[in-house]
């Protein structure tokens, strides 16, 4: 009878240690994924920096010498970077949509910024900075804001299915530390 | 995060589509501005190269009389900003204002530096490159162009006035148009882009949101009508004609609802004779 109640004890207590830890990693889990949910919101705030810069011609950089220019060769022509914009528009749209539509987490928003940043730097060095700076910044802000939109979405539902097994646990805890022996 | 089902679904489709056509626009808008300003170039290059050619007559008689006569008449043509022949040296030779004649040019200025940049004045240059834009003094964007005038052989062996065979380049033509004609022409240009863009966003996000309104919205209400019906315990009430996925979903629920119903009728009837 003795053994049968300390055994019962061991259980529980083992029990209430897996639930603990459980506990602990869904709450790592939902912080990690709070964090992720906000990627999109840094990303957007990085390239509305980048694009300040390149509103004005990213004039507070110092000029790239000529000889390193020349040695770079000639630039792409405008409609090829503009060809080139519209192709990496489509396709990142349609890459966000698709993988919003298959509720995929993968994918992070700070790569668009690169492409982008890319884009500015093309136009800057082709000299059509000007004319064109409006067309990569609406291109950015919809990547961007599709993909910001796809990982807070995701996050959310994710969080809050964490939420849901983080409250399920905490109604066993209650179940079993209403069975232990006062 | 929008909770509502049809704010979930419309958000991230108008945000596509307003934002691709909206880039496509702006890039279509900046390719034709470009197409615009190298047809005005063109336009003024060719407007350059006449004048050069017709007064080619009056400077091989040396008839400077004829020639300050034809830039006159050019330089009072209107959306003529200005127009002057200036020599080698860069003093204005003839000039529709008379203000500026025997003035010198400032090589550093933008249309003479980019044969002036070196320490050797360049002979030849593109078309494009022999174009300019800037505001003037009265404030009105101008395309300039400058044309260089050779020095042929008729004009080295000309007995009326002689210049020397190794002198590539004699004077220049130096021709401004204003810009204003084009400027408004983009402007209309733009604004008519704008308004077939809100066209097309407005048919295309309306287009989806009926259609998803029509096809899965309002269905849906149906079904969550339905479903608070039953579960403020109107069993009766029948299903909601619906088509497709949505009707066996109603189907199910409408089913459930009298397998409860059934099922707790028999446990009255159970417990009734036993109290």
């Amino acid at each position: 009878m003795t053994q049968n109640l300390e055994n019962h004890l061991e259980e529980t207590i083992d029990k209430s240690r897996d639930l603990d830890q459980l506990r602990k990693e869904i709450k790592s889990r939902i912080g990690r994924l709070q964090a992720t949910a906000n990627h999109g919101l840094w990303a957007m705030a990085l390239f509305i920096a980048l694009s300040t810069c390149a509103l004005r011609d990213f004039s507070f950089f110092p000029s790239i010498p000529d000889e390193f220019q020349s040695m770079m060769g000639k630039p792409p022509s405008f409609n090829m970077i503009s060809g080139a914009l519209v192709l990496y528009s489509f396709s990142a749209i349609i890459l966000t949509l698709s993988r919003m539509m298959g509720g995929s987490g993968e994918g992070s928003p700070f790569p668009h910024v690169l492409y982008l940043a890319a884009f500015y730097g093309f136009y800057h060095f082709a000299k059509g900075l000007d004319d064109n700076f409006w067309a990569v910044f609406a291109a950015g802000l919809t990547v961007l804001g599709l993909e910001s939109y796809r990982i807070w979405t995701y996050s959310h539902d994710e969080i809050r299915k964490e939420q849901e097994r983080l409250m399920e646990l905490e109604r066993k805890r209650a179940f079993w530390s209403e069975g232990e022996p006062r | 995060m929008p909770k509502s089902f049809s704010a979930r679904a419309i958000v991230p489709v108008a945000l596509a589509i307003t934002g691709f056509v909206v880039v496509c626009c702006l890039l279509l808008y900046s390719v034709m501005k470009r197409d615009m300003t190298r047809d005005a170039m063109q336009h003024a290059a060719n407007l350059a190269d006449t004048i050069v050619k017709s007064t080619r007559y009056a400077m091989l008689k040396s008839d400077r009389e004829t020639l300050g006569n034809i830039i006159r008449n050019v330089g009072d043509q209107q959306g003529v900003e200005h127009v002057r022949i200036f020599n080698k040296k860069g003093t204005v030779m003839f000039s529709a204002a008379s203000d500026e004649l025997n003035h010198l040019v400032d090589k550093k200025e933008a249309g003479c530096i980019g044969c002036h940049s070196g320490p050797k004045p360049l002979t030849t240059l593109g078309k494009m490159e022999q174009a300019r834009q800037f505001k003037n003094r009265k404030g009105v964007k101008v395309l300039a162009i400058t044309a260089p005038i050779y020095n042929e052989p008729s004009c080295y062996t000309a007995p009326c006035h002689y210049h020397n065979e190794s002198q590539k380049v004699l004077g220049t033509l130096d021709i401004g148009l204003s810009q204003e004609p084009l400027r408004k022409t983009l402007i209309t240009l733009g604004e008519r882009m704008a308004v077939f863009t809100l066209m097309i966003l407005i048919l295309t996000i309306g287009g989806v949101a009926a259609l998803l309104r029509r096809s899965v919205f309002v269905p849906l209400q149906l079904l969550r009508s339905y479903a608070a019906e039953l579960r403020g315990g109107s069993i009766d009430t029948p299903p909601p004609s619906l088509d497709g996925e949505l009707k066996e979903v109603a189907d199910t629920l409408h089913q459930t609802s009298r397998q409860l119903r059934e099922s707790r009728s028999q446990r009255k009837q159970g417990d009734l004779p036993g109290s």
